[in-house]
């Protein structure tokens, strides 16, 4: 039994290409990757899967899973802002010869303006910490950039968690971002 | 089996003769090969559509009532309201509509342009009346409209209109896929500028906000909980101009406290250009004002 579902588990490890300019993004898609159980490879060739990120499309669109570009031809599409949980599932899919898209996007439509509501804001030194997540930093080196205790760290950490409803540090950064890009106004 | 004629049959010819008039108002924009837009006949040579949904080009191909083509150049767009306006070369016959309040619980009628010189049409009723609102980019509109219709993507931006035949305004979608209804009010009071000057006037400052909350220590001496962290600023723009730089949390502007993005959306309207205004901030742990002079917002 035991057996059998390591076997099981074995067989869904892929190995995975991560493709992206940002490497902040770079950083953040790679973890996501390898929290679901996948093993992260440098080479294309190598890899079950290629996971890229925006900008121009590949050359080679064969099991690739896009974030955010517009390319028909590739086997797997998902909106830039998909999070951890769908990038898997299209990991998978695409592996075993699926093809995944997402449904067209309305969210976007032509919306009201949102008033911040007070609660769930995060202060600028909330968000300092927050970048340094993104970088994937450890408490202790976050603590040493911003000259806090490590302490006054874990503490902020906490409170991005609960803020964000995030149980990762992963899953913050990318809630983070997914507020961010939502909420910026131009005035 | 047939019926002698009755209130559903009255009913049907009533929304058929009005399809036969409205598609008289609709346009189609050619987005390529089988896809299309709809536009609104505004005017001899003006056709509204859409702005979110008209790709940045300079020039679009139309089909006319009847189903000839027209070439069609951009001749303003206004994100904020979403409404932008395609001037013909040639000129269309436009039908008049007089304008109409939407009220919620009565019929309503979207017509499409099929792209090929007619229209498709939907039946449904005005779901939800509101009063005004302001759109994510600042832009006011005059009546939050909701149509209990579904829109085909080709079809945003027909005319919309009631069962008297008067045009309740321009369909859109709006956040998930909700059909919505840019007021005939709104229409009347953007198109004319955006014919005269291809873009809608606004004051600006120059930077992109983020809402943050003001650290515990400096709430009393700033006096609100919250505040607009400036994560970029526009080169040489108004807020460049009176040194504020990213990394400031900006408080309140002419006393307008910044998370308050309604009133300031109303301050910053056309009136606003050439002010001067004081923005308050925390830079570096204190609270200080600069003086800004708001400037026209370049184009996007």
């Amino acid at each position: 039994m035991s057996e059998a579902a390591n076997d099981i588990g074995f067989a869904e490890r892929l190995r995975v290409a991560v493709r992206a300019d940002d490497p902040l993004r770079r950083n953040v898609l790679c973890k996501s990757v390898t929290e679901a159980g996948h093993v992260i490879v440098d080479e294309h060739d190598a890899a079950d899967i290629v996971l890229a990120d925006g900008g121009r499309p590949p050359e080679e669109v064969r099991n690739v899973v896009g974030l955010g570009i517009a390319d028909d031809r590739l086997r797997g599409a998902l909106p830039r802002d998909a999070d951890a949980r769908q990038i898997d599932a299209a990991i998978r899919a695409v592996a075993a010869g699926l093809v995944v898209r997402a449904p067209p996007s309305r969210d976007n439509g032509f919306g009201a303006m949102r008033e911040a509501d007070g609660h769930a804001l995060l202060t600028p030194r909330e968000l300092e910490v927050l970048a340094a997540l993104a970088e994937g930093m450890t408490n202790k080196a976050i603590a040493r950039r911003l000259d806090i205790s490590l302490h006054t760290v874990k503490f902020h950490v906490e409170s991005l968690f609960r803020k964000l409803s995030a149980r990762t540090r992963t899953e913050a950064v990318a809630k983070a971002a997914e507020r961010r890009r939502s909420d910026v106004i131009m005035l | 089996m047939s019926f002698s004629p009755d209130a559903l049959t009255e009913l049907s010819a009533a929304i058929s003769a009005r399809a036969g008039i409205a598609k008289n108002a609709v346009a189609a924009v050619r987005l390529g090969e089988d896809r299309h837009l709809t536009g609104m006949i505004w005017q001899a040579d003006v056709v509204v559509v859409s702005e979110q949904s008209l790709p940045r080009k300079d020039e679009f191909e139309l089909v006319v009532p009847g189903g000839s083509t027209l070439t069609a150049k951009l001749a303003g767009r206004d994100a904020s309201t979403n409404i932008a306006i395609l001037k013909t070369a040639g000129s269309m016959t436009a039908p008049s509509f007089a304008a109409a309040e939407a009220q919620m619980g009565t019929l309503a009628l979207a017509f499409g342009a099929d792209g090929e010189g007619s229209a498709s049409a939907r039946l449904g009723i005005v779901n939800f009346v509101g009063g005004e609102w302001h759109s994510r980019r600042g832009g006011l509109i005059d009546r939050r409209i909701v149509l209990d219709i579904e829109l085909a993507s080709r079809e945003e931006g027909g005319p919309v209109f009631d069962a008297a035949g008067g045009c309740l305004g321009m369909s859109t979608f709006g956040p998930r896929g909700q059909v919505i209804v840019i007021p005939h009010a709104t229409l009347a009071r953007v198109v004319p500028q955006l014919i005269r000057e291809g873009h809608v006037a606004r004051g600006w400052l120059g930077v992109a906000l983020h809402a943050v909350a003001v650290p515990d220590a400096l709430r009393e001496s700033a006096d609100q909980n919250s505040g607009m962290m400036v994560m970029s600023v526009v080169e040489n723009g108004p807020a460049a101009q009176a040194g504020i730089v990213a990394g400031d949390i900006i408080l309140s502007v002419d006393g307008i406290a910044a998370q308050r993005f309604r009133k300031l959306a109303r301050y910053f309207g056309s009136d606003s250009i050439g002010r001067r205004a004081d923005v308050r901030l925390i830079r570096g742990g204190a609270v200080v004002t600069v003086q800004t002079t708001i400037a026209e917002r370049q184009a996007a």
